[in-house]
């Protein structure tokens, strides 16, 4: 259920998201420090309904998929204001605060009256353990995808040769988005195993074995093998630039699909099922 | 009492470098050249001289300003040794409102060669520096110097004027930042002799290029160039193994086909791991395939990109110039306004009126037993009264005018003026909206209020 925080939550997010875009529209950096702010801002509301709905659940919440969007939309704010304040670069607040804005809303409307009993095999200390590094991993994944596009963005400019003569107050340059993406990458990939790991581990101590070919299960599993490709194609073969960056986004499609489609169609332990 | 401001001089559009330079000061001559420039015009009360490749002009303030510009285009003429006529007619100059608006405007770096180019605003600063150390600036030029760092901050800060490559050379290196992180860790490769390649090469050295391999058919000249601008000289039978180290090829080869081949570049890229490589050909004809831009990671961009980019950046500081102006126009208003309340004469005349007329009225009162005097007498009585209103008066107006160093808000005046003496100039006003209406009553009101402090006539 929703708590009263929320909506001032969304707010703040929508506001970010607003300034992020008139600023980039406008080709400027003036109010990136406010909506920086306001992103920050809205993650303080976030917490606070999270924490709420954290103490009624006795764990942390994500029992359903609108509490796990809700975590997912939260964690994203919080890296992408590390990431923005960190590489300086505020153009990737035009992607973080929308989809930020975008996940809190659809998780806010789909997020069902009635308070969730956490079924008793699942409230063990490995849930926030498990849930927190699966969703850091998505958070990473999400990053890489915007940080992705601004890179196509500015790549086709060079290549078409529209390029300005003027790089804007903050403007990243290609090896800098490459690079970030790449350890955006890195990251996201290493919390995303050692969430498989973890889960393996619960699963073991619950239910004696370690992996059933859940539909969950097997998605992450696909998903970590193709993330395991594209981290090694660069490895190895030296693939980045143009070519990483397309396979960040196309694989970040595949990520959102699982993701919605593993939780609304093919509930399994990992699903809204057991609410 | 009237302090105006003017400008007079030369600049880029108005006169050619054959004028401007005879009439240019050295930086250290300005501070002498204001001492010799207050001698020779009594009538500039304060001065500042900006002397810059592009402009050479007095920004000054007189309570006479065509006298004091025709003073100072005399002082021009000899100090500068150049007789009037060599640059009479290339003179412009400013009075008022359109002297501080082109100050503004030059501190805004909108009427600079390169529109938005930033020197000028240091030049502007060392100017006022200067006319300070000269002793030559007074409130009205302190106050339209620091109105016009005022305008050249928010013209940065609220506009891209300066943003944007404006030469072929800085718009390749404005792309390397755009493909490169940074630079230090990059390797140039620059071949062939072009002015304009060697140009950008320089920038790129300057912004922390360490590895620069120069290549050349004359390979004397690519030693002594490596030499000058701390490179390593390759020999250009033999450049090409080379090739899979270097991130920024600057080609400028005399040659009638294309030196580098997309082909030939193919295995390079694979070796170089696909690490972006930004290819500048200033060659014409050019030096590098055009099918090397399709090529994973590459950049190529000749003459002709690299002339466009420099006309967008052209054409979006013209569009920036004008929000510049509308800046402008505001602080100019801003400024007037403060100026205009510079001046203390109405006040003056005010407080002059009300002294007067407190006399007029009080011996209008006594009227009837000063008849009775022997003219004689009478004459005392009125002697009396105007001493002692001169000295007040003389006393008000010496203290508001004792004010060189320091600022005192006209405005201020007026309004203390106003409190002070307010009887009588809200009678006088009264008089002047609506003249045969109430101003006797307000007399009548004065008489009383004057009886109820009882005075010597009751």
């Amino acid at each position: 259920m929703n708590t009263l925080w929320i909506m001032p939550a969304l707010g703040c997010y929508a506001v970010s998201a607003a300034l992020f875009v008139f600023d980039r529209a406008q080709g400027r950096t003036r109010e990136s420090g406010y909506a920086v702010g306001m992103l920050g801002a809205g993650a303080v509301f976030h917490a606070f309904d999270l924490t709420a709905r954290g103490f009624q659940a006795g764990n942390i919440p994500v029992a359903n998929f609108a509490e796990a969007l809700s975590f997912l939309a939260w964690l994203t704010a919080l890296a992408g204001m590390v990431l923005i304040v960190r590489s300086r670069m505020t153009v990737i607040g035009a992607f973080v605060s929308p989809a930020v804005t975008l996940a809190l809303g659809v998780s806010a409307m789909t997020m069902n009256g009635g308070r969730l009993e956490l079924p008793a095999p699942l409230r063990s200390v490995w849930l926030p353990i498990h849930v927190t590094l699966a969703i850091l991993g998505y958070t990473m994944f999400v990053l890489a995808a915007s940080v992705s596009i601004v890179y196509l963005a500015l790549e086709s400019r060079l290549k078409s040769k529209r390029a300005l003569g003027a790089a804007g107050d903050d403007a990243p340059s290609l090896e800098k988005l490459d690079r970030i993406n790449y350890r955006l990458l890195g990251w996201g990939f290493m919390m995303l195993s050692l969430a498989i790991v973890s889960g393996a581990i619960w699963a073991d101590a619950t239910w004696g074995h370690f992996w059933s070919w859940e539909p969950k299960e097997f998605w992450s599993l696909v998903i970590w093998i193709l993330y395991a490709g594209l981290l090694e194609s660069r490895l190895t073969v030296g693939w980045r630039g143009r070519r990483a960056a397309a396979l960040t986004i196309v694989l970040f499609t595949v990520l959102v699909g699982s993701f919605v489609g593993v939780n609304l169609i093919f509930p399994g332990k990992h699903g809204g099922s057991f609410g | 009492m009237d302090q105006t401001l003017f400008v007079v001089g030369v600049n880029h559009r108005t006169a050619p470098v054959a004028v401007r330079e005879r009439l240019a000061f050295s930086e250290d001559e300005i501070v002498g050249a204001l001492a010799r420039l207050r001698a020779a015009a009594p009538t500039v009360n304060e001065a500042a001289l900006i002397s810059t490749c592009n402009r050479v002009e007095v920004v000054g303030v007189s309570s006479d300003p065509a006298r004091a510009i025709a003073e100072t285009l005399n002082f021009f003429a000899t100090d500068r040794n150049v007789e009037p006529g060599a640059f009479s007619n290339a003179v412009y100059s400013y009075t008022a409102r359109d002297a501080a608006r082109h100050m503004f405007r030059v501190g805004a770096s909108l009427d600079s060669m390169v529109v938005g180019e930033p020197q000028i605003l240091g030049q502007l600063k060392l100017a006022y520096a200067q006319a300070a150390v000269a002793r030559t600036v007074g409130m009205v030029l302190h106050r339209a110097f620091h109105k016009a760092f005022t305008v050249a901050k928010r013209v940065r800060k609220g506009t891209l004027i300066g943003h944007g490559a404006v030469s072929v050379s800085s718009a390749a290196v404005s792309l390397a930042g755009q493909i490169f992180d940074k630079l230090s860790d990059k390797t140039v490769m620059l071949m062939g002799a072009g002015k304009m390649a060697e140009l950008t090469a320089r920038q790129l050295k300057t912004l922390g290029i360490e590895s620069l391999l120069i290549t050349s058919r004359t390979f004397d000249r690519a030693v002594r160039l490596a030499r000058e601008l701390g490179g390593t000289a390759v020999p250009y039978d033999s450049y090409k193994p080379y090739l899979k180290m270097v991130d920024v090829l600057i080609g400028s080869v005399a040659s009638n086909k294309p030196v580098l081949m997309a082909e030939e570049l193919e295995t390079v890229i694979r070796e170089r791991r696909y690490r972006p490589m930004f290819l500048i050909d200033m060659g014409v004809p050019r030096n590098f395939d055009e099918r090397l831009n399709a090529m994973q990671n590459v950049y190529l961009y000749d003459i002709d990109d690299l002339g466009a980019v420099v006309q967008r950046s052209i054409g979006d500081r013209k569009r920036e110039a004008e929000k510049a102006e509308q800046i402008v126009e505001i602080e100019l208003e801003s400024f007037l306004k403060w100026h205009a309340g510079l001046d203390l004469t109405p006040t003056i005349k005010d407080i002059r009126y009300s002294i007067e007329r407190l006399r007029d009225v009080e011996l209008g009162r006594h009227r009837g037993w000063l008849a009775q005097l022997e003219p004689a007498q009478r004459e005392r009585v009125e002697s009396l009264t105007r001493g002692l209103t001169n000295k007040l008066l003389h006393r008000i107006l010496s203290g508001l005018k004792q004010r060189d160093d320091e600022t005192l808000d006209a405005a201020f005046a007026a309004e203390v003026a106003r409190r002070l003496m307010g009887a009588e100039l809200d009678a006088r006003d009264a008089e002047i909206e609506d003249p045969d209406g109430e101003i006797d009553d307000v007399d009548a009101d004065l008489d009383e209020s004057e009886n109820d402090d009882g005075s010597p006539g009751a």
